[in-house]
């Protein structure tokens, strides 16, 4: 076995059991930083996919500000493990996992059919190479001409959600009074 | 024994991967009541898509995948910010996060 | 990436590795040394001289004390939680640093070993190089504050949490400042790579403005002369994001004991020490790296350090001792200044801190990044 394929296979495990995890604990705490560790994890898959910018993007947003939101909002509200963790309903809950179950099979089932009839054209392309930089440079480039739409669009929508976020939070409390 | 499938890492083993995590996921979406565990089942989901993207960009040798993988950062950082604006304020009315309580958002 | 193609190369990074980290863990005694000292000798005290010349026998006995203090668990604490935060606290520390450069590469030629000939190497004298180091760093070391709200909320205290709360907050309020100052700077350098960085503040100062060259051969072509602002601003936030005075409000001591490592004590209260202190080191070794030419050695480029080298007849061993002394120098610059801050300037209220770092930092930075901008382009019309 070459250490690529180990290190793949250690980070598939390790982003499985933290992800089975966080639907798991009962203490939405735990799930929390059951949730950065997968982050982490999927961070290290990307560094294998030779997404470095991405993989550290990824570090730095999610792993390092939205999750740390999540356990502080969950630490400010100090939450006791959840009496009842999981929906009621012996009926629903079934119907529920076979519906996940089901959903499971197709989505695995179709991929092992339809991989095969993907030309894998692994990594002839000298731009997805390399140490990262030539990559990070053309990213820029797709970003900042052919996407600019969508960036700008999305400059709006932080806009939007910022003031949202605020409306929504100041109703009452705050971190501190003026 | 064929061990061809354990060593010669492909697009499929990140597809399988992202799949399952996608599952994983949407069951917690399903099965949990805490809002802010459903949050965070969501921001699991939409991790296995950028998984997926990143892949298919390496695996078809294209950076569009990356450019994806931005916007789906950026609108899951937005979804989370509002979600849990959304719990907090819930949690200042009824002093639990639960999402039986989402249904006293309407009027 | 990669360890190396042989056992000995990859032997060699792996061992690298590991005297970086003792490197980053060895120097913390030494600089709490030199704070005590430092700290006395502003207030006008003496501080520890007694063990040992000059005191520094301290050392020694603070470790035997950390090491044989009583290990126990507060009653409310979730063990897991308790004991798992002070190991987190010294890795984000330890893999940031390794991913700074320190000075040029050593170069090894071909030579016989254990009857086969082992074919030359070039070794970094870093931990290992990535094409997206600033990145790199920027989202290791945001890993911190989950050591402060697992150390916070592990303990069952509510004055541990209270001090962790707040310095989460204060963690992820200026890490936008934090970033949005280094925007500046790889603006200007076109690259997120460390090395690259270090190499283009080689020489005397020169630049292009509107076709002509302007320069100035009595200073550095450093990036504090491009990038005062974002200098300052950088500074200002890396104090706050290692949580050292005047931005120490996770342990205001007057209001929440100890902040988030109240509870902890002897060598596990050590490991919280190691990390700030790690912190610390990351901050300088990146001030001097961004704005400081990182470990060129002023008015003097690589190449002529190289052919003097070569010239009395050492290779780029010489070379590479030279260049890191002169990062070591700056580096040591810059902890100096965190400790001589620590016992100057008073602590910040945390409504002051919130405002600081939101209303007035966050602009300036953003007003950088966009003059920065601005004149770049300008510049290269």
């Amino acid at each position: 076995m070459t250490a690529d394929a180990f290190l793949f296979w250690f980070l598939a495990i390790v982003t499985l059991v933290s992800g089975l995890s966080v639907i798991l604990m009962s203490n939405p705490i735990y799930s929390a930083l059951c949730l950065a560790m997968t982050m982490v994890g999927i961070s290290a898959l990307f560094v294998t996919l030779n997404a470095y910018f991405i993989a550290g993007v990824q570090l730095i947003v999610y792993a390092g500000a939205v999750m740390v939101l999540f356990v502080m909002v969950i630490m400010l509200f100090d939450l006791k493990k959840d009496l009842q963790a999981f929906t009621r309903g012996r009926f629903t809950g079934a119907v529920k996992i076979a519906s996940v179950g089901l959903l499971a099979g197709l989505v695995v089932g179709a991929i092992a059919m339809s991989v095969g009839l993907l030309n894998e054209k692994t990594t002839d392309n000298p731009v997805l190479v390399g140490t990262g930089m030539e990559s990070t440079k053309a990213l820029g480039n797709i970003l900042f001409s052919k996407y600019i739409l969508g960036f700008e669009a999305l400059g709006i929508l932080l806009l939007v959600i910022a003031v949202g976020a605020v409306a929504l939070a100041r109703s009452k409390g705050g971190t501190h009074e003026h | 024994m064929n061990t061809e499938i354990f060593s010669n890492i492909g697009l499929t083993h990140y597809l399988v991967l992202a799949a399952l995590l996608f599952v994983t996921g949407m069951a917690g979406v399903l099965l949990r009541r805490n809002v802010i565990v459903l949050l965070m089942s969501i921001e699991l989901m939409l991790n296995s898509v950028n998984l997926t993207f990143v892949a298919f960009s390496k695996f078809l040798g294209i950076l569009d995948g990356h450019i994806m993988v931005f916007f789906v950062m950026t609108i899951a950082a937005a979804e989370a910010a509002v979600g849990l604006a959304l719990a907090v304020s819930i949690f200042k009315r009824f002093n639990e996060v639960n999402i039986r309580f989402f249904e006293h958002l309407k009027g | 990436m990669g360890m190396g193609k042989d056992i000995f190369e990859i032997t060699v990074n792996g061992l690298k590795l590991v005297v970086i980290f003792l490197m980053m863990v060895q120097a913390v005694p030494i600089l709490v040394w030199l704070e005590r000292r430092g700290s006395a000798f502003i207030q006008n005290r003496l501080g520890p001289n007694r063990v040992g010349p000059l005191g520094l026998m301290q050392l020694l006995a603070d470790a035997v004390k950390f090491l044989t203090k009583e290990n126990f668990v507060p009653d409310t604490a979730k063990p897991l939680l308790y004991y798992a935060a002070p190991v987190f606290a010294l890795i984000p520390g330890a893999v940031a640093f390794s991913a700074i450069p320190m000075s040029t590469p050593i170069q090894v030629s071909a030579f016989e070993m254990f009857g086969s000939t082992w074919g030359p190497y070039t070794f970094l004298v870093q931990g290992y190089d990535i094409g997206v180091g600033i990145v790199f760093i920027l989202g290791v070391s945001s890993l911190a504050a989950y050591t402060l709200l697992m150390a916070g909320w592990g303990s069952g205290n509510k004055y541990s949490l209270m001090g962790a709360l707040r310095a989460s907050a204060q963690t992820i309020s200026y890490e936008l400042a934090l970033g949005l100052s280094i925007v500046g700077v790889i603006m200007l350098y076109g690259t997120f790579n460390l090395t690259e960085m270090t190499v283009a503040q080689q020489g005397p100062l020169a630049f292009t403005l509107f076709g002509y060259t302007v320069s100035a051969s009595w200073l550095p072509n450093w990036g504090i002369f491009y990038q005062p602002l974002g200098a300052l601003l950088f500074f200002t936030t890396a104090f706050a994001e290692s949580n050292r005075l005047p931005f120490d409000l996770a342990e205001g001591e007057s209001e929440l004991v100890a902040g988030f490592h109240t509870e902890y004590g002897g060598f596990k209260f050590n490991m919280f020490f190691i990390g700030e202190y790690g912190h610390m080191m990351i901050a300088s070794g990146l001030m001097a790296l961004f704005f400081f030419g990182g470990y060129g050695i002023p008015y003097v480029s690589v190449q002529e350090v190289q052919q003097w080298a070569a010239s009395i007849g050492y290779g780029s061993g010489l070379v590479a001792l030279l260049h890191f002394l002169s990062f070591f120098v700056k580096f040591a610059v810059f902890l100096w200044i965190f400790i001589w801050v620590r016992w100057t300037l008073p602590r910040f209220r945390y409504d002051q801190l919130m405002d600081f770092g939101w209303k007035t930092l966050l602009p300036w930075a953003l007003a950088n990044t966009i003059l920065t901008a601005f004149v770049i382009y300008i510049a290269s019309l």
